[in-house]
């Protein structure tokens, strides 16, 4: 097993490990946060988590089909936050707060 | 060390550092700053990468037209800091917590432990001509995805604007 | 006519009385539902006498109509048709249940007028007199049984049609309780005949009898013809099943005319008439048969000898009569159990109506104790029960003497009769002589005990018109069947009735010839101590009013338990239903509630539970939600990476 610095040469798996990790950090912010706005900035950070992945291996494979992905990813993630934000909008209307616990309704 | 590898420490530390403080940080307005940040980097990264173009947009689409949507979202609603800023349950907390973790180390010693499986990178390109591959790759393999985010984002348009004048969806005081 | 037109409207003709006065129960008038209801039967009974019109008009030994509607069930080997017969025997039952129906219909119109439910009353009535039909004209054991099941339905409702009172809802309930133990048996009888047989057509049944007598006690046969007549002991008020029949009388009166006198008890009689050959083969069955009807008429008579209540002592005559008739049955005599039943109909009918008339009369006393010298108030009421009187009683030319007589000189004629057997039923004339004779004293005659404020009054035109027309039949009903001796006698008048049901009635075997004087002896015998008992029992209550009591003193304890029915109800209730209540209490408690309640409480609760576990997952928290994705995730992984 070749022993590789991993302070002195950048790879593909600093990327994806950089992508992990604030994947999961936007995850936790999912799973733990109250408000919806930050919980929708979470997932904003999740699918910019996901986009590097997809620029790395894109560089990393020496292909254009990761980057044409991100582009989609990244329209749908406006869209989303589009939707989302008019969801928070209606709540704050009718509560005058935006906190996740107004989804227990959802419950059947 | 060289500049891209002083580079990407960098980036990554501020990307990391940011991200995590939007998670973190109870004041929504300063939770959208952090995203502000995070994306700066992100895009950053794509250009340390060589996606020119896709930094771009990033920097376009994100750092602006969206996280000026954030703002001014919170702005309407004139968020102070959160008395409660996580939500309840001790167990609840600790075993979402455990989630995380887990998952990161799963898949961050995952990557660790194995070799690089790519290849090396092209060359530099030049920036222009990536854009205008990426173009055309766009209008012929992918002609038919990108006609449909046309639709898609059309009919969300659409529903936003209905989504907003609602007045309270299916609990409707009239 | 169309024969088979004609039979729907005979059955169907009291149905549909039924249906009509069934949905007006709410309507009081009785004039209209009285209407309905007779001529719902009398119609019937235009179309029955048609129909025996036509039967006659037949060659002697093909004297069936018959008429099947449809195939009722077919399954594996069991086929059952819904089929209908007239013939000799049924002729005979349907003329009595549309004719004497109609009188008592016609007689309740008057009877019930002050009721409240009259047109509840009427349509129970009709459904009646269309389930005795079915009973009397099916052409196999199963219709029979659907109208042997009906006519006790309609028997429960009209026993408990005061249903407000206690007692007379509990009366019903008994007679129901009762009949359900011999019904029973009536089913097991048929599964064993099935069984036997593969069929359950009479004439099949009849046809397939093998032409030896069976010996054995758990022949198909004998076991068969067992249960069956147990089921008739049910139905006729025999020993051990006729607790139910003085009870019956809590209902109006001319229910206990219809049902628990003419009609009804008797379908037991008709069935083992019906099924002769059968139970020919059987002698052990008809030694049983003969043994009970005998055991019946005497003990019957003896308790009807203490009771105070008018209905009660008519009730246990009419036990002891139905005793009669088993005798009959028991000794191979099924004409003379026929026509006993024919002319017990008519007699019993007209007393029942008589003694309704009474009651009706004294604003519905039934206690003789308070009657007396009602002749002179009611003078049609009092005629005619005097014809019924002296038909039960047995004095010739009436019509009792001669079926009776016929059961008597059969008893010890006939060889599966005994001297024994007609000793006994000699007793039971001599003592129904003498409780006839008390009631008609204690009613009509002697001094008047009636309490001051009553007055009496003869009743409508619609109640006596029934009586005097049964008072001419219970007069000139025998006539029809007039013994050999008597007719040599009298100048060779025919036995109608003996060459009408000759055909349909197996020969007793190896029958003697008959010895003239003996049967005059026997004759005398029975009529002399007939009247010698009617003279004591007048002159007892008529002339010498306390004897009666100093009589009853002196028998002492005997007295006292024959005025207590011999203590059979409360044997019964000692014996079998308290211990039966106590265990099943039991039953309840230790078995139901506390075991298998309990099971299934607690596989309630284990279900309960586990949803209540299951349900706090779904608790509607979308991080909650998004946490289990977490959770499915992490462990995906690691399997993926652990290999």
């Amino acid at each position: 097993m070749q022993s590789i610095d991993i302070f002195g040469q950048i790879g593909l798996n600093h990327y994806l490990i950089l992508s992990a990790l604030l994947f999961v950090t936007g995850m936790a912010g999912v799973l733990l946060r109250r408000n919806i706005i930050v919980l929708l900035m979470s997932i904003e950070l999740m699918l910019n988590a996901v986009n590097i992945s997809f620029i790395a291996f894109g560089k990393y494979m020496n292909q254009l089909d990761g980057q044409i992905l991100v582009f989609f990813v990244m329209t749908i993630a406006a869209a989303e936050a589009a939707v989302g934000l008019a969801i928070a909008v209606n709540i704050f209307k009718r509560y005058k707060e935006v906190n996740i616990r107004f989804f227990e309704h959802l419950k059947g | 060390m060289t500049a891209d590898i002083f580079l990407f420490w960098l980036l990554a530390s501020v990307t990391l550092l940011s991200g995590v403080g939007v998670v973190l940080v109870s004041n929504p307005i300063y939770s959208a700053l952090c995203l502000a940040m995070t994306m700066v980097g992100v895009s950053a990264i794509f250009a340390t990468l060589g996606a020119y173009f896709i930094a771009g947009v990033q920097m376009i689409v994100y750092a602006g037209a969206v996280m000026v949507l954030f703002v001014m979202v919170l702005m309407l609603f004139d968020l102070k800091t959160e008395i409660a800023t996580f939500s309840r349950g001790r167990i609840s907390g600790a075993i979402k917590i455990a989630i995380v973790g887990l998952l990161a180390g799963l898949i961050a010693g995952t990557f660790a432990m194995t070799t690089t499986i790519a290849g090396k990178p092209e060359t530099k390109e030049k920036a222009g001509h990536a854009a205008k591959s990426l173009g055309e790759l766009l209008f012929t393999k992918y002609v038919f995805g990108f006609e449909a985010l046309g639709v898609l984002l059309l009919i969300i348009a659409i529903g936003v604007v209905g989504l907003a004048r609602s007045k309270g969806g299916t609990h409707a005081k009239h | 006519m169309n024969h088979s037109l004609l039979m729907s409207i005979l059955i169907l003709s009291p149905f549909v009385g039924f249906l009509i006065n069934g949905l007006r129960y709410k309507k009081h008038n009785y004039l209209v539902a009285g209407t309905i209801a007779t001529s719902a039967v009398f119609i019937s009974f235009i179309s029955a006498v048609f129909l025996v019109v036509d039967l006659v008009g037949l060659p002697p030994d093909s004297r069936r109509i018959a008429v099947t509607f449809f195939e009722w069930i077919r399954v594996a080997n069991l086929s059952v048709d819904a089929g209908f017969v007239v013939d000799q025997i049924s002729a005979i039952m349907i003329l009595i249940i549309t004719g004497v129906g109609s009188l008592i219909h016609l007689f309740s119109v008057g009877y019930m007028h002050h009721d409240k439910g009259v047109a509840k009353y009427f349509a129970y009535l009709n459904l009646f007199i269309f389930n005795m039909l079915l009973l009397v004209l099916g052409d196999n054991l199963l219709v029979m049984f659907v109208g042997w099941e009906g006519v006790g339905l309609c028997s429960y409702l009209l026993i408990g049609f005061w249903f407000t009172d206690e007692t007379k809802a509990a009366a019903g309930m008994k007679a129901f309780v009762t009949n359900r133990v011999g019904d029973a048996a009536f089913l097991l009888g048929m599964f064993i005949l099935f069984l036997t047989f593969g069929t359950l057509n009479f004439s099949e049944l009849n046809a397939l009898v093998p032409a030896a007598a069976e010996t054995s006690w758990l022949g198909a046969i004998t076991l068969g013809t067992l249960f069956l007549f147990v089921g008739a002991t049910g139905k006729s008020a025999q020993i051990p099943l006729y607790i139910w029949l003085p009870d019956a009388m809590a209902g109006p009166t001319p229910v206990s005319a219809l049902i628990h006198a003419a009609t009804m008890v008797t379908a037991g009689v008709y069935m083992i008439v019906r099924l002769n050959p059968m139970f020919m083969m059987a002698p052990n069955t008809m030694m049983i048969i003969a043994i009970i009807g005998a055991a019946t008429a005497v003990m019957a008579a003896t308790i009807g000898m203490t009771q105070w209540d008018i209905k009660k002592v008519l009730a246990y005559s009419t036990v002891s009569q139905l005793g009669y008739m088993f005798l009959a049955c028991g000794v191979g005599a099924f004409g003379a159990a026929m026509f006993h039943l024919m002319t017990h109909a008519f007699f019993k009918a007209l007393m029942f109506l008589g003694s309704g008339s009474v009651i009706h009369a004294m604003h519905e006393e039934q206690d003789i104790r308070k009657m007396g010298a009602l002749k002179k108030y009611l003078p049609i009421t009092h005629f005619t029960f005097l014809l019924g009187w002296l038909a039960i009683i047995g004095i010739p030319p009436f019509s009792g003497f001669f079926s009776k007589d016929e059961i008597l000189w059969m008893s010890f004629h006939s060889p599966l009769g005994h001297p024994v057997l007609w000793a006994a039923g000699a007793l039971g004339a001599t003592l129904t002589a003498f409780y006839m004779t008390r009631l008609m004293c204690l009613t009509f005659w002697g001094a008047s005990r009636v309490p001051k404020g009553t007055h009496p009054h003869e009743s409508p035109i619609t109640m006596t018109i029934p009586l005097v027309v049964l008072g001419v039949l219970s007069v000139i009903g025998g006539w029809i069947g007039i013994p050999h001796i008597v007719s040599d006698f009298l100048g060779h008048l025919p036995n109608v009735w003996e060459e009408w049901l000759h055909p349909m009635i197996k020969e007793v075997p190896n029958m003697g010839p008959a010895d003239a004087s003996l049967e005059w002896a026997l004759i005398a015998t029975s009529v002399g101590l007939a009247s010698v008992s009617a003279l004591v029992a007048y002159h007892m209550y008529v002339r010498k009013p306390g004897s009666a009591s100093r009589v009853a003193d002196a028998m002492g304890p005997a007295y006292k338990i024959v005025y207590n029915k011999y203590f059979i109800d409360e044997a019964y209730f000692a014996a079998i239903i308290n211990p039966l209540v106590k265990g099943s209490r039991a039953l309840w408690y230790y078995v139901d509630v506390n075991f298998i309640d309990k099971c299934t409480y607690w596989a309630a609760d284990v279900a309960k539970g586990g949803g209540a576990l299951i349900r706090s997952l779904q608790n509607g928290n979308m991080q909650q939600y998004a946490m289990y994705i977490g959770i499915g995730l992490v462990v995906v992984l690691s399997i993926l990476l652990m290999r």
